[in-house]
């Protein structure tokens, strides 16, 4: 690890300097991007100690693989996917563990959310920012992981279906379906139609 | 309203229909105020979704999140390393063996089929006198399993009594 300051370099030059083996940039670039990363863990897990964990994972594969990254995206971008395919991974162990046949089941059927009443109040007008955060993260929590992930993925990381499809090794149908139904739900948790339990 | 109307709408807001079904789907949002409503609730759970990401933060502080990445890269590294030192000798030693096996096998086939021709035409011609009578010839060949065998007619030791008898 060397004791240059990397603060006012820019990403491009710290990736450089990183995959020469200069840690301290890494390091720097650990500090730049870490909400971030930890954020779209949290997102799709759901838990603060496996966020962190899988975060973590994600910077030491970046490191290993940083010779590979070419700049064709920016590097946020690229880390937000290492991070992304971890959380898919794990969450197919979670799948794995316990079958989601009622998820399974609800989206052959339809769903309930299919028959709920159009929310006709924007549900989140007038909320105080923290409220409104505080609501959200209970909605995000009472969704299925399946559900969950295909909002994340289309709304946080501005997925399109296709690319939804094959990190969830989904059709795009089953796409649509399932960010269909998450949103509803969604959208009944945010106006209290359905309270937390 | 049904179910494919309803993933339609849903496209039309995240941009993934194509033109052609767009249009129909636009036309649609004018006449009816179910459509409308749905696409409503639909950008409003988007609008609320926007920017939620960015208030989450990492709740711990930057040295101890790095020391635990950095302390594992270290271990890794570590791991790596005697695999490195390990299989590099063994990597140059199979640089080398490759074009020696490939020789080797060279030399030997070479030596067997030099052999074989060798073998073959000391065993495939083989001539004997074996009878005491030396008139007798034994000819083999090992490879075709064939054996052929000479007798003078009369033979010599007869035709050697035949000239006694004509001299007593």
């Amino acid at each position: 690890m060397t004791d240059k300051d990397h603060s006012s370099a820019d990403d491009k030059s710290l990736v450089r300097a990183a995959q020469k083996g200069d840690m301290g940039a890494f390091e720097e670039l650990v500090a730049r991007h870490r909400d971030k990363i930890y954020a779209r863990a949290y997102s799709m897990m759901r838990n603060e100690e496996e966020a962190i964990d899988l975060s973590q994972e994600a910077w030491v594969k970046a490191w290993q693989r940083l010779k590979q990254f070419q700049g064709e995206s920016s590097f946020g971008t690229w880390m937000t996917r290492i991070v992304i395919n971890l959380c898919l991974d794990q969450l197919r162990r979670h799948k794995r563990q316990r079958a989601e046949s009622i998820e399974a089941m609800d989206e052959e059927s339809g769903g309930v959310e299919r028959h709920m009443p159009v929310v006709t109040v924007n549900p989140t007008e007038g909320l105080e920012r923290i409220e409104l955060r505080q609501r959200i993260d209970q909605a995000l929590s009472q969704l299925s992981e399946a559900h969950r992930t295909a909002i994340v993925l289309c709304e946080f990381e501005g997925m399109e279906y296709k690319e939804i499809a094959k990190a969830m090794e989904c059709s795009i149908g089953t796409v649509m379906s399932r960010l269909f139904y998450a949103r509803r739900k969604m959208a009944a948790l945010l106006s209290d139609l359905k309270k937390p339990e | 309203m049904k179910q494919e109307l309803q993933l339609k709408l849903q496209a039309y807001l995240d941009g993934e229909l194509p033109d052609g079904e767009a249009r129909p789907v636009a036309g649609l949002l004018a006449q009816d105020a179910e459509a409308r409503a749905l696409l409503a609730e639909l950008k409003n759970t988007r609008a609320a979704l926007a920017g939620f990401e960015a208030d989450i933060k990492l709740p711990e502080s930057r040295e101890f999140y790095w020391s635990k990445i950095e302390r594992e890269i270290e271990r890794q590294s570590a791991m790596i390393e005697p695999e490195r030192k390990f299989a590099s000798p063994f990597a140059s030693f199979r640089r080398i063996l490759a074009p020696v096996c490939a020789i080797a096998i060279l030399v030997i086939v070479g030596l067997v089929a030099i052999r074989q021709v060798d073998f073959s035409d000391r065993r495939g011609l083989e001539v004997k006198a074996e009878f005491v009578d030396g008139g007798a010839l034994t000819y083999r060949d090992h490879t075709q399993g064939l054996t052929l065998v000479w007798l003078p007619y009369p033979a010599e030791s007869e035709a050697a009594l035949t000239d006694t008898d004509d001299i007593l």
